[in-house]
């Protein structure tokens, strides 16, 4: 009966999941091409971009690692709070400079801003390849971390490898249709769902189980001081050096996110970007309560180990709350699987319909052909995600260890380069190779963290070095363009209108 | 962009707040409203992140309307 109850609720809400992202792009026709499919025609408002930009941010590790890292360590967890707050707040000059180069030069992703920037498309190629390297993996995490929720909130009715395959089914079903507006669209319901069972939760779980907040922090700090500060309980070297360095490096990734990035140039003005920046913050409030919830659970469910540990907070929910509540909260947190699962399937299709299958001669300067490539990309690389999930679900988690350390390696390719007229072609390509070689290294023989910083922190000083070695001694590629052509700056406001600014909006 | 933009610096604050002044305030004690040290001011640190952006927000405006 329970069962019954929670998998309706569910039933009904991935139907709506799709029904409401394939009506996103209703009677938008069929123009537009791949920049009304891979970032919503950039024309999404400040509300959208902020729905959209929280629902992407707020993944299945929100409810499954934050709670899982709460219960194994503790405090170490913070350090997803520090990074977001930290890359939403200099988004407030990056969102605005990408979207603003990004438009006058018809860019949808950041393989083709790098393609521009350098004036090599083989160069968008290359990054479009890395990137996919590091993005499939957390595809996987996300058909994975829904598939165990899914299979505990159903009290075991689905089975692992039907919620996988939901995973993969509702997400791809409204991206490959519906693009980032579709995305969006869901983002909607995600984040109502979300903040609504996290802000329940945040109330219940201490009154439930501890008569309320005073006595649960109490009996906190009493019993648990080990979990509230750094280093965090278990003896597991995340100190203070590296909290700091990782929070450092992944704010500066994340701004570049080819997910992010996509969420900046679906704006339809700079405004809409430094709004969210302002805006932002405060939905990393909620990501609190799964941390105190999965410290709450060592009280309540102590012993659980490995993978267990992630679902400290689900263990909570089915002990303690009816059939049709526990169906909804599974929703929120399927949700927050399915929303990013699509976003990075969206820009793997649009690195690919741009930057890969772009290059080749019939697609070139076609842009509803590259749209069609795109959407099939969409559909094999979900696939290939789904399948390696069944066949080989180890190659993917060891390779999504090097994903945010690796994709952080593109900074300077990027960052700098946008700013920078002196960092050379070969710069920057040699700084990828020898942060990216770095990382690899440390991470697969185990050295992460290495010194107790962050292993991605040495190899992207080893990738600046040589970034700026090779730029001011290397080879000078001739390029003969202007700096306004190459370069990218913050149009601040006063930039924001004009008519020069809107003659070329239209789509591309 | 500094230098005709200098409330820029405010979107600093954010790392001063969550890592600059890390070895001061990673301790249990004093409990503040029941919380743990650390987790009080990361909480008040994600609180002021937006209003450090919208300091230098306004400063934008302020020179936009100029």
């Amino acid at each position: 009966m329970k069962a019954t109850v929670a998998t309706s609720v569910f039933a009904v809400f991935m139907l709506l999941t799709v029904v409401l992202g394939l009506l996103a792009v209703r009677g938008r026709g069929r123009g537009g091409g791949l920049t009304e499919w891979s970032v919503g025609g950039r024309s999404l408002g400040t509300v959208f971009i902020w729905v959209l930009m929280a629902g992407e941010g707020y993944t299945s590790f929100s409810y499954l690692g934050a709670a899982g890292w709460g219960y194994n360590y503790g405090a170490p967890v913070l350090y997803v709070i520090a990074y977001l707050s930290c890359g939403y707040a200099i988004g407030y000059v990056v969102g605005p400079t990408l979207w603003s180069y990004a438009r006058r030069h018809g860019l949808v992703t950041i393989t083709d801003m790098v393609a521009h920037r350098y004036g090599r498309p083989w160069l968008g190629t290359l990054v479009a390849i890395l990137a996919t390297v590091c993005l499939l993996p957390y595809i996987q995490l996300q058909i994975t971390g829904m598939g165990v929720v899914v299979s505990t909130i159903s009290y075991g009715t689905i089975s692992l490898n039907w919620a996988y395959f939901i995973a993969f089914a509702v997400s791809t079903t409204f991206v490959a249709v519906s693009g980032l507006r579709g995305s969006a669209w869901v983002s909607v319901l995600k984040d109502v769902l979300v903040i609504g069972t996290l802000g329940f939760l945040a109330i219940y779980v201490p009154v439930h189980y501890f008569d309320g907040y005073g006595p649960f922090l109490d009996r906190l700090v009493a019993e648990k001081p080990a979990w509230l500060t750094l280093t965090g309980h278990g003896g597991s070297g995340l100190g203070g050096s590296w909290f700091v360095t990782t929070s450092f490096l992944n704010s500066l990734t994340v701004v570049i996110f080819p997910t992010t990035v996509a969420g900046y140039l679906g704006a339809r003005d700079a405004n809409a970007l430094r709004r969210n920046a302002m805006l932002l913050p405060f939905y990393n409030v909620l990501l609190f309560v799964p941390m105190l919830l999965g410290m709450a659970a060592v009280f309540i469910v102590p012993g659980l180990t490995g993978a267990g540990s992630n679902l400290a907070l689900f263990k909570l929910v089915v002990d303690s709350l009816p059939a049709w509540a526990v169906g909804l909260i599974g929703v929120a947190a399927a949700l927050s699987s399915i929303v990013p699962m699509a976003v990075f399937m969206l820009v793997i299709g649009t690195m690919w319909g741009r930057s890969v299958l772009g290059a080749v001669p019939r697609l070139a300067d076609r842009p509803d052909r590259q749209k069609v490539a795109a959407q099939v990309v969409v559909v094999a690389a979900g696939a290939l995600a789904l399948v390696m999930t069944y066949t080989v679900p180890n190659t993917l988690v060891r390779l999504s260890l090097i994903s945010y350390e690796g994709m952080a390696q593109l900074v300077p390719m990027i960052l700098l380069g946008l700013v920078w007229r002196k960092l050379t072609l070969w710069g920057a390509l040699s700084g990828l190779v020898a942060g990216g070689a770095l990382v690899c290294a440390l991470v697969f023989t185990e050295h992460d963290p290495v010194w107790g910083v962050n292993a991605g922190a040495p190899a992207l000083a080893l990738n600046l070095l040589v970034a700026l070695a090779v730029s001011l001694f290397g080879p000078q590629p001739v390029d003969a363009r202007p700096d306004e052509d190459v370069l990218a700056s913050d149009p601040g406001m006063a930039g924001d209108v004009g008519p020069a600014a809107s003659a070329v909006s239209g789509s591309v | 962009m500094l230098k005709k933009r200098p409330a820029l610096l405010w979107l600093l604050a954010p790392y001063v707040l969550y890592l600059g002044v890390l070895p001061l305030v990673d301790r249990v004690h004093p409990t503040v409203l029941g919380l743990p040290f650390l987790f009080f001011w990361l909480l008040l640190a994600t609180l002021l992140t937006p209003a450090a952006v919208y300091v230098a927000w306004r400063s934008d405006r302020k020179r936009g309307r100029a």
